[in-house]
């Protein structure tokens, strides 16, 4: 009978490894719950303020969730903060708001079939190609606004945009909630999803059985097209003018998201849920270092060193780590052996 | 495998409890936790575009501390390095900080409603410094401390008109960063007043240097080439550390600076020594010291029920006539 217990109790310990083992959110949940600790200890006022924490997922992780999308293809996108603040100053320089909000989400496609063009038919490597949109999209912003922020003819729908609609829910939360949801079912519920994550973990396997790579590439991009020219509406409303400088710090971010989130460069590894705790746990530092009166350049510091930890204390990384390691120890003690037997023969 | 995981988490964890544990510890300083002097405390949070990762930053804050510690006022300073989304963010946190009064330095004026909305909903009190908020927006502060911007274009425009002297010369001008309302309201300054009192000085070109001496270095250099360097006889340039890179591109070309009309905004460390060798024509006094210490000196006002009244630094023009005077002795 105990055996039996004991062999259940060893079974489903053994299933809760392997599930655990199988999430690549673990980084993110750490350091969660280590600014969770550190807020609750020092700046308390962080778990009164969801308005202010969930505001600040908002700005920081809506752009990487549509990047994430991205980086399980294997590719990059450079220029998500260019097309953030294209799509925000083509929106308000459009008089009526819902035209205005339709052009910018059109600017999110379009850009995202360039870059997707530029990749899949020519064949340019995304960090470039998109490296390129980058500039060319900032300059066209800068081009369509006459280098001035162009403030929305309704100011007052913007406000009312920024404004609480149900406790700490305001429509940017809500539609980063919406966006997440979407995406997570698209990625981990369908075929499209489970296509992407093939595509990315090993691209010829995904061509060899028969996987329309290059149709899941473009719907890539312009997933991350249309999520960043989203960003850049909210922001527009939010802000009540479009600024074409903005969303400067917005791909850093995003990719530290991305990164502490547990999703792997260089594709088919991590989750939206992931992105979506790195960002929170982001946010809740950010919020917490700016109450706490951190300059914004030690603020940078310590961020970068998160992001340090979470990228060395990936799993493989640690592995190549020890390996080299282990390698370099006993190539040592091979030498000190060698030296130790030409001694003693020197010595007879 | 298992272990790599435990010894990943274990790492994570107490790496980034050290980093924040240190972050938080440290922070005790980053206030300005006066000694009591009987007057009463008061909690201010001053949103600022910029800190010590610019020189007029550098030498704002000091003065800006040392009044605040005078005045019993605890500072929570944050720099949003010009980016107008991270300051609104800033701006949520510090109304959900309740402080006494908010500092107000917008890094994008057109950007500033929603969050001088929040502060006035939740009865924060907002002082604006260094760069005014929109004309609608107004109402929604308290009151202004800062350089007269429009003004300062003014000046260095009329210094151009003066120094040309009527004869007709065509002029590069090199803009701040785009979207900055300081930017904004020195070209439209200088643009307005040489089109009123001197239409003999043309705008050839113009393009911004973003703040940045190299940036103005190239922004020059591809002026010059595309308008021609034999049509240029002067320059503007939005502030000293600009106009410095103007001046090197010009040398770059092999232009001697001297003889061509050039004048700025700033009278910096790096402007003055150049009005001084003759390479610079005039420049007009900021003084960081001034602008910090009034931010303060205005919040205290407001804090206090005392006057309040809008202050705004004079607009000293510098030539080679006074430019070694001690009254106008560069700050940054």
């Amino acid at each position: 009978m105990s055996n039996v217990r004991t062999t259940e109790r060893t079974t489903a310990v053994g299933r809760a490894r392997t599930v655990l083992a199988r999430r690549t959110e673990g980084r993110a949940v750490a350091l969660l719950v280590v600014v969770a600790i550190v807020a609750a200890v020092f700046e308390p006022v962080v778990f009164s303020s969801f308005p202010v924490v969930l505001g600040r997922l908002a700005l920081i992780g809506l752009v990487a969730l549509g990047l994430t999308a991205l980086i399980l293809l294997g590719e990059l996108d450079l220029s998500v903060a260019s097309t953030l603040a294209l799509s925000g100053v083509v929106m308000a320089s459009v008089p009526n708001l819902g035209l205005g909000i339709i052009a910018a989400l059109i600017t999110g496609i379009v850009v995202g079939l360039i870059n997707a063009f530029f990749v899949v038919v020519v064949g340019i490597n995304s960090f470039i190609a998109t490296l390129g949109m980058l500039f060319a999209l900032r300059g066209a912003a800068f081009v369509i606004s006459a280098e001035k922020p162009v403030p929305l003819e309704n100011i007052d729908a913007g406000i009312a945009f920024g404004s609480s609609l149900l406790g700490p829910l305001t429509p940017r939360v809500l539609l980063f909630f919406v966006i997440f949801a979407v995406l997570q079912i698209l990625l981990s519920r369908t075929r499209i999803g489970r296509e992407f994550y093939a595509v990315g973990g090993n691209r010829q396997a995904a061509i060899d059985v028969g996987i329309p790579v290059r149709r899941r590439l473009v719907l890539g991009f312009v997933i991350s097209g249309v999520v960043a020219a989203t960003a850049g509406i909210i922001n527009t409303l939010e802000l009540t003018a479009a600024d074409p400088t903005a969303g400067s710090t917005v791909l850093l971010a995003s990719f530290a998201a991305a990164i502490i989130g547990g999703v792997v460069l260089t594709g088919g590894r991590g989750t939206i849920v992931g992105t979506l705790l790195g960002a929170l746990a982001l946010s809740i530092l950010q919020v917490v270092l700016t109450l706490s009166g951190v300059q914004v350049d030690i603020q940078d510091i310590f961020i970068g060193s998160i992001l340090l930890v979470a990228i060395i204390s990936d799993p493989s990384s640690l592995r190549t780590a020890w390996v080299r390691l282990r390698a370099a120890i006993t190539r040592s003690r091979t030498r000190d052996t060698a030296r130790g037997l030409t001694g003693n023969a020197a010595d007879q | 495998m298992r272990v790599s995981r435990i010894t990943m988490g274990a790492l994570s964890i107490a790496a980034a409890s050290t980093i924040l544990l240190s972050a938080c510890s440290s922070s005790g300083t980053a206030g300005n936790n006066s000694a009591d002097n009987g007057k009463k405390s008061y909690d201010v949070y001053a949103l600022l575009p910029q800190g010590t990762d610019q020189p007029y930053g550098t030498t704002y804050l000091p003065p800006m501390k040392a009044e605040a510690a005078k005045d019993n006022i605890k500072l929570t300073i944050t720099n949003s390095k010009y980016n107008a989304d991270q300051q609104a963010s800033e701006c949520d946190v510090a109304v959900a900080a309740k402080p006494d009064l908010i500092v107000l330095w917008p890094a994008v004026g057109d950007t500033v409603r929603p969050c001088l909305a929040k502060a006035k909903a939740a009865g924060i009190p907002v002082t604006v410094t260094n760069s005014g908020v929109n004309k609608a927006d107004v109402s929604l502060t308290k009151g202004f401390s800062g350089p007269d911007t429009y003004g300062q274009g003014v000046a260095s425009a009329e210094i151009m008109c003066d120094i040309t002297a009527g004869k007709d010369v065509g002029i590069l001008v090199v803009n701040g960063l785009t979207g900055n309302s300081t930017a904004t309201t020195r070209h439209d300054g200088f643009a307005d007043t040489i089109a009123k009192k001197c239409p003999n000085v043309k705008i050839l070109a113009e393009q911004p240097g973003n703040w940045n001496k190299d940036d103005s270095k190239i922004a020059v250099s591809e002026m010059l080439t595309s308008v021609g360097a034999s049509k240029v006889q002067g320059i503007y340039a939005a502030d000293d550390t600009m106009v410095a890179g103007a001046i090197d591109a010009l040398k770059a070309r092999g232009i001697d600076p001297a003889p061509l009309f050039i004048t700025s905004i700033g009278n910096t460390k790096l402007g003055n020594p150049l009005v001084v060798s003759g390479e610079l024509d005039g420049t007009v006094f900021q003084s960081s010291s001034w602008d910090g210490q009034h931010a303060i000196d205005l919040a205290y006002s407001v804090l206090t029920g005392g006057t309040v009244k809008d202050q705004f630094m004079p607009s000293v023009k510098v030539t080679k006539a006074n430019a070694t005077d001690p009254s106008v002795a560069p700050e940054w």
